[in-house]
């Protein structure tokens, strides 16, 4: 044992001194661009296996308008994960606020026509979530894990609620239902939303205190309050972002349904979660980025799609989904094995 | 949880007033953490009780220790990866599979086949536990991964479809069958299971090494404890006691498929093990605690059914419950930090 550790420890030690001259280019380091090569390794591979189908236009477009949901979700759930909490009410948030939108705008149901005030009522609804699930968590002290559990069961609970007994609530033909799936610059709007999402939360997570607080609490909360960060404050701002993008998720995944249903965002969680991983931040916080959860996104999104082209079985996809999460966590983490590491 | 006192109390009293002090500051926090998980499922089914007396005489609690039984197992399971630190998402997955594998080998092998389940099982559970041990994968990202790996594992082998035990279903038949102090069989063996855990944990080497591994793993291994094994050994655990509750549910419902019955248990399961007081950091476990966090996370649907809450608000009273119990029973440090 203590002669593994002091190799490790000399291995560890000696590029050291030579880091500082590396950082200005450390962007461009072959790690970081692991998940990119992928990701380009995937593509090649079902472009190669589907020469027709797989890079046309109209399956590129698929591809993009599927990655848009969880590209939204993913969002919010890194900033909370790089906090070191963990965000599992997702899929209720979803379904309470695309509930709530399809309520409010006009339907079939004929319950009330707001327009675009319908878009802010069903926002409000996810900060609010969010807003719960950051207050019980920062003041009562219950694990992030459990209190997102119960808000994504009240979250559940709100839509089915407002679901009620009554026949489906669909959106009319056309105008807003349409506005997902029309093409600008000839992509799907659903993306360029999606990307607008990933853009501003890069610029938080790098710009603005929110992000950089995001960054430090993750690293060690001890040390970012002994430094007076108001950790519980940003923590709950936190999770009020991350309810906001599960939201917005919600009202866009209604709006592609063309309906409204509780369980709008069934299986979101999952993909997310895995994609956030598979990017390489660490769940442990402190580690990991948004451009990093997009591309894991990406991956994944292309992955379904190819194995769908390539004839596989849905039925192994979850498979699929899960020995790649293993095997990027591996990777990624082989080189930080010692025997001295803990890892929960 | 005497341990956790013991390791608390250096820090919480630096100035250690004498020991009276000590006992009469510490016992009102340390007699909630033992009766707390007792005392909020007795509340709750004091409310249901008096709101709706026919609960009590209607063969409620039969019903309510039918539901719990598979939650508890798993929730037992569950508490046995929390204790060493980590969190199992697969052990609802494998619930389904041993399901499933079960069916399909009751009417050849008979007898035989719930103990070549559970094997099967244990070393899919014991298999996760050496990745997390060995790989070093954060055992929530890995049991995400084996959680979507059995998934499709479990749709395979049934082919998407229910699987029917057709044949020897009469060796099962007791777990539900028959009753004692009327409840089924099914629950008693729970309890009898979390008694024997609760042992585990208290008198037997690798019981102890776990609660150390899970209070703190550092000064564990440090102390020249074979840590990794202790996480093989606690997921191994949870994939045997999923592989009980996958007996139990073709018991039950003599089917299995991947949408069927048992298919929901993964949250279930993790709120009653916390709702039990088990602390999702680790080392703080009291299994028959387990066993009233599950009857409480089952009673909560039947009970809000009963009082007449409409089926539509029951899982935001679900959720709503939930959070409360936590936030009730949980163990905290006033400078923990909490995740």
């Amino acid at each position: 044992m203590t002669d593994k550790d002091t190799g490790t420890g000399l291995l560890e030690a000696a590029p050291s001194p030579s880091q500082p001259p590396l950082r200005a280019g450390r962007r461009f380091d072959v790690k970081n661009l692991g998940e990119v090569l992928a990701l380009i390794g995937l593509i090649a591979a079902f472009a190669a296996l589907n020469p027709a189908t797989f890079l046309s236009p109209e399956n590129l477009r698929t591809i993009l308008d599927h990655a848009s949901l969880p590209l939204i979700i993913g969002v919010g759930a890194t900033l909370v994960i790089l906090t070191g909490s963990i965000d599992l009410s997702v899929e209720g948030v979803m379904g309470a606020a695309g509930m709530t939108f399809v309520l409010l705008t006009a339907n079939s149901r004929g319950s009330a026509d707001f327009g675009p005030w319908a878009i802010v009522a069903g926002l409000a609804v996810g900060v609010g979530l969010g807003l719960l699930s950051g207050l019980v968590h920062t003041r009562l002290k219950v694990p992030s894990f459990i209190v997102t559990l119960g808000v994504w069961f009240v979250g559940l609970g709100i839509a089915t609620v407002l679901f009620g007994d009554q026949s489906i609530p669909f959106l009319p033909d056309g105008g807003i239902k349409a506005w997902p799936s029309t093409l600008t610059f000839g992509l799907p709007n659903s993306f360029l939303l999606a990307a607008a999402f990933v853009l501003a939360g890069m610029f938080v997570a790098r710009f603005t205190r929110l992000g950089r607080f995001a960054y430090a609490i993750g690293d060690s909360e001890e040390i970012s309050r002994g430094n007076g960060i108001p950790v519980l404050r940003y923590k709950l701002y936190v999770f009020i972002v991350a309810g906001g993008c599960s939201a917005a998720a919600g009202v866009l995944a209604a709006l592609k349904l063309g309906a409204g249903s509780a369980t709008v965002g069934v299986g979101t969680l999952f993909l997310t979660i895995a994609a956030v991983v598979i990017g390489g931040t660490s769940l442990g916080g402190g580690k990991g980025g948004i451009l990093r959860t997009a591309i894991g996104v990406l991956m994944l999104t292309v992955l379904n799609n190819g194995l769908i082209l390539s004839g596989v079985s849905p039925n192994i996809q979850s498979a699929v989904s899960g020995t790649v999460l293993i095997a990027a966590v591996l990777v990624a983490t082989w080189p930080h094995r010692s025997r001295l590491r803990i890892v929960k | 949880m005497s341990k956790k006192a013991l390791l608390e109390q250096p820090a919480a009293l630096p100035a250690a007033a004498d020991g009276k002090t000590k006992s009469a500051r510490r016992r009102p926090r340390n007699l909630w953490f033992t009766v707390g998980p007792f005392a909020v499922f007795l509340a709750l089914f004091a409310l249901v009780a008096i709101l709706r007396p026919a609960f009590l005489t209607g063969g409620g609690m039969a019903i309510l220790a039918v539901q719990a039984a598979t939650i508890l197992l798993v929730a037992l399971g569950q508490a046995m990866v929390l204790h060493v630190g980590s969190i199992d998402l697969s052990n609802a997955a494998i619930v389904i599979f041993a399901a499933i594998i079960l069916a399909q080998t009751l009417g050849p092998l008979g007898g035989i086949a719930p103990i070549v389940t559970l094997a099967l099982v244990t070393v899919i559970g014991a298999a996760n536990g050496f990745l997390v041990a060995f790989g070093q994968i954060p055992s929530f990202a890995l049991t995400l991964g084996t959680l979507g790996i059995l998934q499709a594992a479990s749709l395979v082998i049934s082919n998407a479809t229910t699987v029917y035990a057709t044949a020897n279903n009469q060796l099962l038949a007791p777990l539900f069958g028959t009753a004692l102090a009327g409840l089924p069989m099914a629950f008693w063996v729970g309890v009898v299971l979390a008694v024997g855990l609760w042992a585990f944990l208290r008198f037997t080497r690798a019981g102890e090494g776990m609660t150390a591994v899970g209070l703190n793993e550092t000064g564990a291994l440090f102390s020249g404890l074979r840590t990794r094994w202790f996480k093989v050994v606690a997921f191994a655990l949870s994939g045997l006691l999923a592989g009980v509750a996958g007996i139990l549910v073709i018991a039950q419902a003599g089917a299995a498929s991947s949408f069927g019955l048992g298919s929901d248990l993964l949250l279930p399961g993790i709120a009653a093990a916390i709702v039990g007081g088990t602390a999702i950091t680790g080392g703080i476990t009291n299994p028959i605690n387990i066993v009233f966090g599950a009857l409480t996370v089952a009673l909560v649907p039947i009970g809000a059914a009963a009082v007449g809450i409409t089926p539509q608000a029951q899982s935001l009273v679900y959720g709503l419950v939930i959070i409360a119990a936590v936030a009730l029973t949980m163990g905290r440090g006033h400078n923990e930090v909490v995740k």
